[in-house]
């Protein structure tokens, strides 16, 4: 009963926050908190085991069917998440989106966060198909009005309008899978069907749908632009919990349909291929936010890896490495929701302070802000993976399933083997993208001006990144504390793994994480004390023994990921110009690189410039003569006359 | 009786024709008017035992094709001060020509067609597809306005040639409304020919391509 009550108290305060929220944004900020706070609670009910997972059946029937929500182990993992997010990005947004720098969008911006949050636990609860789609219908317009709350910006708008196409896409696979899903069961209602082998084939539509949102490559198009336009607190719930939708629907659907032959190794190959080439885009960028947008595409690769390689598990009966693939699969989804949140909110503090993206403008932030520096440099090991944070507890159990399963030697082995090499090389490259993003924009001196007088968050933008960075770290260091929760979730998804959890590996790796922790601590401690007792000498960063150093000789972000970068030329396809210095003493000379989102731009804007062209020609023949329309009506009806004919005639 | 039918069917066809070879608006209606009387005698025709039922419906049909909407169009001619020269798209010549054409060819396909063997000799198929198309080309064929109505008006003839295979299976109903229809049809164009009359000065339907979308 009490989760029920929590939603009840969740889903009252959230609603009249969205009436209130224009108006009053500190009544906004306090009715927000009271709803996810309670919705974190009845997560946590859930979770803990200290209530059932619910089912909730109502007389009301919005649409013609009756609604029917569902809070279990699955589905609590996404609204803790979706709740933890929604509740520090509003407190985030006060400050960093507020009533007197925004005047017109920020009460907008209010409005639309609160029905995100809502909308967003309407599609997780939601057991009814007709139901879900709703939900799923305002989560996208809601997120789409958030993205474009600074519409008076061109490219704005593009990314607007590019993330409501594609989502709809998107949305149209899910209509196709919800409505043959109710025309084959006879009802709307969902639940677990896992003996009607017959629906099987409608995951490869799911998968396409859900696989728009979550951003899985090729489909991640709209993800980039949307993410870097958009305002950073939109961005970080975007990236964390929007995107994580498309992943609760794969989870959702693979838990509760069986698969289709193949499905598993298809789902593993998608994830090992957007990991891979989602961090190389990532590396090739110099816009600090499409940087942590494609590092989401990514994230979300691992945690499909993870998820491709559970069905493999559940589909050959290997229960140990299986539940080990999706421990790590779930866990990296609250980690990436956390350190893609904590970063996305650095990065707003950066633009918020410097008014740029771009990395080659910024520089030296962290003798002035130090505060945002630290968090980001957090944020930045943690979704590297590095030890004794939470990304590598996720990642370590991801590895761990797909060691098992490469030494059972079974037939999955070389999946398993193909993925783990993905793992490994997408690992350094993020290593390598996050040492780029921070040292280019927190290390070295300022480049520019406006990077040189930044200021550091006011408390107001720094208080949710310090919540977000201290889950960070206890996920890091006690990773059992959380177990409960996913063993919960794995045994909803497969009610076959309940109760034998991956107690072990956590056990012995949590004393490794304390260590290495208290180790860091230790080292800080006596390197200040040292510095301090010792007052070591203060140059600028980078003079590289020149005797006058300016900020040019600096690494730029392009040439630090050069290198790198180049080994994936063939799909980054880098614009490059160059214009050499010459003579003696040489005028001007240009270096411009520019990496395009090769997927849009080299395949879908071409195919789409073909359509808008043909259809271009055939709009010739609308010329508003009324005698050429009825002999096009007749050309019509002849033709069709001619053709039963010959059908007739072949007959 | 067959052959009294056959003979009007003829009738029918040539006026076709001569709607398709005049030069002036008012002669014209008054060939879609004469038609319009000369099919509304048939029911009369087929049916054996003349009941009120078919009365009613030649009645009416006469009536309304025969002088109630050749007078709407007059009026509407008269109120908008139209220009009684047909400005023709596809010339005289030619119009008749695809005209005698379509009729040649509708004959001939009728007798293709898997038709009743009570309807096989007959004219009743081709007659009417020879007024389909015959109402095709003056629609497709004519700038003004009313010409084109003239040749929805035959295309209408051709359609109800048509239903009269299906007489006995057509209630009333469906005939009177599709003479409403018609009428009100007619009604309402009369009405928009003088307003179009009055804002573009002209009732070239090819000058009124600016509202297509």
């Amino acid at each position: 009963m009490t989760p029920g009550l929590l939603l009840f108290v969740a889903a009252c305060a959230l609603a009249v926050s969205i009436v209130a929220g224009p108006k009053f944004p500190r009544v906004w900020l306090a009715l927000v908190l009271v709803g996810t706070v309670s919705l974190l609670g009845s997560a946590v009910f859930v979770l803990s085991g200290a209530a059932p997972a619910a089912e909730w059946r109502f007389a009301w029937a919005p649409g013609g069917d009756p609604i029917h929500l569902r809070l279990d182990g699955l589905s609590a993992i996404f609204v803790a998440l979706v709740s933890v997010l929604g509740g520090a990005g509003a407190a985030y947004s006060l400050t960093y989106w507020s009533d007197h720098h925004y005047p017109r969008s920020a009460p907008r911006g209010r409005a639309w966060w609160s029905a995100l949050v809502l909308s967003l636990v309407s599609v997780l609860v939601a057991s009814n198909g007709l139901h879900f789609l709703i939900g799923w219908e305002v989560f996208t317009v809601s997120a789409y009005f958030l993205i474009t709350l600074d519409r008076g910006w061109r490219q704005v708008r593009a990314a607007g309008w590019l993330y409501l196409a594609a989502s709809h896409v998107g949305t149209v696979c899910l209509f196709a899978f919800f409505s043959t899903l109710s025309a084959k069961t006879g009802s709307w209602d969902l639940g677990p069907l896992r003996d009607r082998a017959d629906l099987a084939p409608l995951l490869w539509v799911a998968l396409f749908g859900f696989g728009v949102k979550a951003g899985l490559f090729p489909l991640h198009i709209w993800l980039p632009s949307a993410h870097a336009n958009a305002p950073s607190h939109v961005s970080a719930i975007m990236s964390g919990a929007a995107i994580k939708m498309g992943v609760y629907g794969l989870m959702r659907f693979t838990g509760w349909l069986p698969q289709p032959s193949g499905f598993g190794t298809a789902i593993i190959s998608i994830g090992a291929i957007s990991a891979l080439l989602g961090i190389a885009f990532a590396l090739a960028q110099n816009d600090l936010k499409r940087l942590l947008a494609y590092c989401s595409v990514e994230n979300v690769g691992v945690i499909t890896i993870g998820l491709g390689l559970a069905l493999l598990g559940a589909s050959h009966g290997h229960a140990a490495w299986g539940q080990l693939a999706l421990a790590g699969a779930l866990l990296h989804v609250w980690n990436h929701a956390l350190f893609k949140a904590l970063l996305f909110y650095g990065a707003g503090a950066v633009l918020h302070s410097t008014g740029t993206r771009e990395m080659s403008r910024l520089g030296g932030l962290w003798k002035t802000m130090p505060w945002t520096a630290a968090l980001f440099g957090l944020g930045a090991a943690a979704i590297s993976g590095l030890p004794p944070l939470n990304g590598f507890v996720s990642e370590w159990l991801i590895y761990l399933g797909l060691f098992d399963s490469v030494t059972g030697r079974g037939p999955t082995a070389w999946a398993a083997l193909t993925a783990t090499l993905f793992l490994a090389i997408t690992g350094a490259l993020a290593l390598a993208t996050f040492v780029k993003a921070t040292s280019i924009v927190f290390l070295g001196a300022p480049r520019t001006k406006a990077a040189r007088h930044a200021h550091d968050c006011t408390p107001g933008m720094r208080r949710p990144m310090l919540v977000l960075a201290l889950l960070c770290v206890a996920i890091g260091l006690a990773p059992l504390f959380f177990l409960p929760a996913i063993s919960r979730a794995i045994g909803t998804w497969n009610p076959a793994w309940a109760n034998i959890a991956p107690a072990a590996p956590l056990a012995t790796l949590t004393p490794v994480q304390v260590a290495i922790a208290l180790l860091a601590v230790v080292a800080a401690i006596g390197l200040s004390w040292y510095s301090s007792r010792r007052g070591v000498p203060r140059t600028g960063t980078w003079d590289c023994g020149y005797a006058l150093p300016t900020a040019r000789m600096q690494y730029t972000s392009g040439s630090l990921a050069g290198i790198a970068s180049g080994w994936f030329f063939w799909i980054l396809q880098p614009e490059k110009r160059l214009r050499r210095p010459r003579g003696f003493f040489p005028l001007e000379s240009i270096r411009l690189e520019r990496t395009p989102e090769t997927m849009l731009e080299r395949v879908i804007a071409p195919f789409g410039g073909g359509v808008l062209r043909v259809s271009t020609a055939v709009r010739r023949l609308q010329h508003g003569h009324l005698q050429s329309y009825i002999l096009y009506l007749l050309a019509g009806l002849a033709t069709m006359a001619g053709l039963v004919l010959v059908l007739e005639v072949f007959q | 009786m067959n052959n009294t039918l056959n003979l009007l069917i003829g009738l029918a066809m040539g006026l076709n024709l001569m709607a398709l070879g005049s030069g002036r608006l008012p002669s014209v209606i008054r060939t879609v008017a004469i038609q319009g009387m000369v099919l509304g005698v048939m029911p009369l025709l087929i049916e054996e035992h003349i009941q009120w039922l078919a009365l009613a419906i030649a009645v009416g049909t006469v009536a309304v094709k025969g002088f109630v909407i050749p007078q709407l169009l007059q009026r509407a001619m008269r109120a908008a001060n139209i220009d009684r020269e047909i400005e023709p798209f596809i010339g005289f010549i030619p119009s008749l020509l695809l005209g005698a054409g379509g009729t040649i060819g509708a004959v001939a396909v009728a007798r293709v067609l898997p038709l009743l063997p009570e309807h096989a000799g007959s004219l009743l198929v081709p007659g009417a597809l020879a007024s389909v198309l015959t109402g095709f080309v003056m629609l497709i064929g004519r700038t003004k306005a009313i010409s084109q109505v003239c040749g929805y008006l035959i295309l209408e003839n051709g359609i109800y040639l048509f239903g009269l295979l299906l007489l006995k299976a057509t209630p009333l109903l469906v005939d009177a409304g599709i003479l409403l229809d018609l009428t009100v049809g007619v009604f309402v164009i009369g009405i928009i020919v003088d307003r179009i009359q009055r804002a573009f000065d002209s009732l070239d339907t090819r000058k009124l391509t600016i509202l297509r979308e």
